[in-house]
């Protein structure tokens, strides 16, 4: 690995929440980066978007959306995206993401990630949209992974082709959800080792790290604890394969104390370091 | 299997339990747990809608209990769909909403503290501006100061109600000292302003009311203060001006940019 990547590496960040603004604006600088919601900062003043500013002078910001609905056929909306593309120019993140997913049609927004059929009609859809999203903001985006408690009928790919061919269609990046990858493979038998093996390294741009919940009906992809034993297993294999890749800790529901995640960055740094000793011992 | 019409039974399942077998030949494995399934996304979809209300109109919250909020949140939901990305959007239509249902007729002021709620809700994400300072008023001779135009701060707005609303709203705070009013059969208005990022709800008059939207009409200081004294014969412009400054609500006129 070339010295300068390592110098620019963004390491280990950690959700932006609510909860933790007091504490993040007070200390001295804790992580390696910071990762707001998009939609959370949408406003065209106020509280949030001032303590965002804030920050963005300590931290590189990394914008996270959540409401786009990248694969809706209908309801897609032009004016949501102009939304997130001024946020960008007020923001100047570090990254820009969104998902692998739809979430509204024609006359109602369904506010969930939701499921495509990985087909090919979808991923001309796809590509369409990130495409657009990318001509807006006037920079690459990254994709991500999304847990599902269902899977359609049909596929003409399987998820990492299909991500692989967006990112080669459209120049995007991957943001790859190795928890995601887990409770996928909880819920539906896929191998989330397999579908690390087959993402092309060169588009991994981003790696989410979190908790789920598990149930009898299915494991619910809440981040709303720590993560667990076997995702961190996966994530020193996505390490080995796709190198030092910026890596946040996601915490949504049921929000500690910003120590709390503080500690689980340090893990993931732990991991990383350990990686980046090994590969400088095996050069 | 067209891309669209699976959205579309995708998103009726959701709506609809019954509209689910519809989706099911659609999907992998479609057998009794795949229904249930769904039916976790049925439940996200409803989580989405409490959880936005909730936190949009914390004092309608606290006046019914969180069981009936959540319940007006269904009921809400199905009557007006999110029609954006964007959830802080979606309460929207919440206090037309009650004030047609039948089942919060009972509580005859609750629309309008819905109204209110969602006023300060905007006021909270409102574009941030260079407020006008005592300082900065102080500096003006007095033709000067009665020949001025400022505008109104983009999070000040107001509610008239025939209820004491500022009050039942105040009554409602976290930490809140006040009791709610004894009778609830006088009406207020009800100001809404963001001093220093935080949203604030006082008490305001007919005077004070007349006069701010003469000033966010454009007109000058003079005409304001004659507006207020029209509106209200003891209106006293001595004691507004400096409430004014203190709420942030004068804003240069031509200058509003980022803080």
């Amino acid at each position: 690995m070339k010295e300068s990547s390592l110098s620019q590496s963004l390491g280990v960040g950690i959700g932006l929440r609510a909860p933790h603004y007091h504490d993040l604006r007070a200390r001295e600088r804790c992580a390696g980066w910071l990762e707001a919601h998009t939609e959370n900062y949408l406003g065209d003043g106020g509280y949030d978007l001032h303590v965002l500013t804030r920050l963005r002078e300590r931290y590189p910001i990394s914008l996270h959306g959540v409401g786009l609905g990248l694969g809706s056929t209908r309801g897609f909306s032009p004016e949501h995206l102009q939304r997130i593309a001024a946020l960008v120019r007020r923001i100047d993140p570090c990254l820009v993401s969104e998902h692998l997913c739809w979430g509204a049609v024609a006359d109602r927004s369904l506010n969930d990630l939701l499921p495509l059929p990985l087909t090919d009609a979808a991923l001309a859809l796809m590509c369409d949209r990130v495409t657009r999203m990318q001509d807006a903001l006037q920079r690459q985006v990254l994709v991500e992974n999304i847990s599902t408690y269902l899977r359609f009928a049909g596929d003409d790919l399987d998820e990492p082709g299909f991500l692989n061919e967006l990112a080669l269609r459209t120049g995007c990046g991957i943001l790859l959800d190795i928890n995601n990858l887990y409770v996928n493979q909880c819920n539906h038998g896929t191998d989330a080792a397999a579908y690390i093996d087959a993402i092309a390294t060169r588009h991994v741009g981003e790696i989410h790290l979190a908790g789920h919940l598990v149930t009898d009906l299915a494991v619910i992809d809440h981040h709303g604890d720590r993560v667990c034993e076997a995702v961190w297993k996966l994530y020193r294999r996505a390490l080995c394969r796709f190198g030092d890749v910026p890596t946040l800790i996601e915490w949504d529901t049921d929000v500690p104390a910003l120590d709390v995640l503080l500690d689980e960055a340090a893990r993931a740094r732990q991991c990383q370091d350990t990686f980046l000793a090994e590969a400088v011992h095996a050069a | 299997m067209l891309l669209e019409s699976v959205q579309t039974d995708f998103a009726a399942a959701l709506f609809d339990a019954r509209r689910a077998s519809t989706l099911l030949p659609s999907l992998l494995h479609p057998d009794k747990q795949t229904l249930e399934r769904i039916a976790l996304y049925r439940g996200n979809l409803l989580a989405a809608w409490q959880k936005a209300l909730s936190n949009a109109f914390p004092v309608v919250r606290a006046l019914v209990g969180d069981e009936f909020l959540d319940a007006l949140a269904r009921v809400y939901g199905h009557a007006h769909p999110s029609s954006s990305g964007d959830l802080n959007r979606f309460g929207e239509h919440f206090a037309a909403f009650i004030a047609d249902f039948e089942h919060t007729q009972t509580l005859p002021y609750l629309a309008d503290v819905a109204a209110l709620e969602w006023i300060a809700h905007r006021a909270h994400y409102a574009a941030n501006a260079i407020v006008l300072s005592h300082y900065r008023i102080g500096s003006l001779r007095p033709h000067q100061l009665l020949a001025s135009r400022f505008t109104l701060h983009p999070a000040c707005d107001w509610l008239d109600s025939g209820f004491p609303i500022a009050h039942i709203w105040l009554a409602h705070q976290p930490g809140a000292t006040m009791e709610l009013p004894k009778s609830l059969d006088r009406g207020e208005i009800a100001l809404v302003a963001r001093p220093r990022w935080r949203v604030e709800v006082v008490a305001s008059s007919e005077g004070e009311i007349a006069a701010l939207e003469k000033i966010r009409a454009g007109e000058t200081l003079e005409t304001a203060i004659e507006a207020g004294i029209e509106a209200q014969r003891s209106f006293d412009f001595a004691k507004a001006l400096p409430r004014w400054l203190d709420l942030s609500l004068l804003t240069q006129a031509s200058a509003s940019h980022d803080v």
